[in-house]
């Protein structure tokens, strides 16, 4: 074999290798990424549980069937619903870190969480704030179809329940048919910066990851010129 | 003083490089339009070292191109 032919081929093999590693760094940054943002809302969600059990007892802890006092409907709600929305989201976090499933259960979970919490605060406006403190949170996967799943379950929501029951979303009987598209247009406008946020994100560690594979093949380089000079030396002394 | 924490746009330190062209030659070609070459091209062209570095018509080591 040739000498020019065996250099191409060394070149070829480290070239591979080097990207080959690139693209485990990147994936490895990303899933890194995706299991932090998975434990994060796994908290997260047990605390929210606790919180709207919190504010059940508070707000409206007992009512009143006749003349008997009852713990009230809502207290039942934020333990039952509360745990079954905080249940797969958590189960996915500690089961399935890491994987698409995961994260896209976390954000309908979310979304679901600031539409109970709305409703156990009786449709207060600035309980919707959960809804956009909860797009900011999950931009922290960087992965913006997560936000997309988000979108559509709190649309879905305010439409079905500013329909069938309109007090739970909006703390009135009679509010416009059409409040749920202005809720849904400030979370669009929301989740476009977030969106491209994400997007820039993943770009910045694809190029540390690029950037890590050229200063190996620098560092390639000159172990092949170190090499190539101390053969020229070996040979100049007589070595072989 | 501001800092640029944006990795993907943050200043080069060379403003022109030399690389082979297919055909035979060499093309010039801004940090961006390198930037953008396929990552196997542009390691291979770092190990063989065939990728020529310039800041204000300048040739520099590819070390010292590779700082940002």
């Amino acid at each position: 074999m040739s000498v020019a032919r065996k250099a191409l081929e060394m070149t070829q093999a480290a070239t591979e290798a080097i990207v080959q590693r690139a693209e485990t760094r990147y994936e490895a940054h990303r899933q890194e990424t995706f299991r932090s943002a998975d434990r994060m809302f796994a908290a997260l969600m047990i605390g929210q549980w606790i919180f709207a059990i919190f504010i059940a007892l508070t707000v409206s802890p007992y009512g009143w069937q006749g003349k008997v006092k009852a713990v009230h409907m809502h207290v039942w709600i934020a333990v039952f619903l509360g745990a079954a929305i905080t249940s797969l989201p958590v189960a996915l976090a500690w089961f399935r870190p890491g994987e698409p499933l995961t994260r896209h259960a976390v954000a309908v979970g979310q979304m679901l969480w600031s539409a109970l919490l709305i409703h156990l605060t009786g449709g207060r406006i600035e309980t919707h704030f959960h809804v956009f403190g909860s797009l900011a949170l999950l931009a922290f996967y960087r992965d913006w179809p997560v936000l997309i799943t988000g979108t559509v379950v709190v649309a879905t929501d305010h439409l079905l329940r500013g329909i069938l029951w309109p007090e739970s979303v909006y703390g009135i009987p009679n509010p416009e048919w059409w409040r749920f598209l202005e809720h849904a247009f400030w979370v669009v406008f929301c989740i476009s910066f977030l969106i491209l946020s994400c997007r820039r994100s993943q770009k910045d560690m694809r190029v540390m990851a690029e950037r890590g594979a050229e200063l190996e093949a620098l560092s390639e380089n000159q172990w092949r010129n170190s090499s190539v000079l101390e053969r020229a030396a070996a040979d100049t002394r007589g070595d072989r | 003083m501001t800092v640029d924490t944006n990795i993907g746009t943050a200043r080069k330190a060379y403003d022109r490089v030399e690389v082979p062209a297919p055909g035979g030659g060499t093309r010039s070609l801004t940090p961006n339009q390198f930037e953008t070459l396929p990552l196997r091209e542009r390691v291979s062209f770092l190990i063989e070292g065939t990728a020529q570095f310039f800041l204000d018509g300048r040739p520099i080591s590819p070390s010292e191109a590779m700082r940002t």
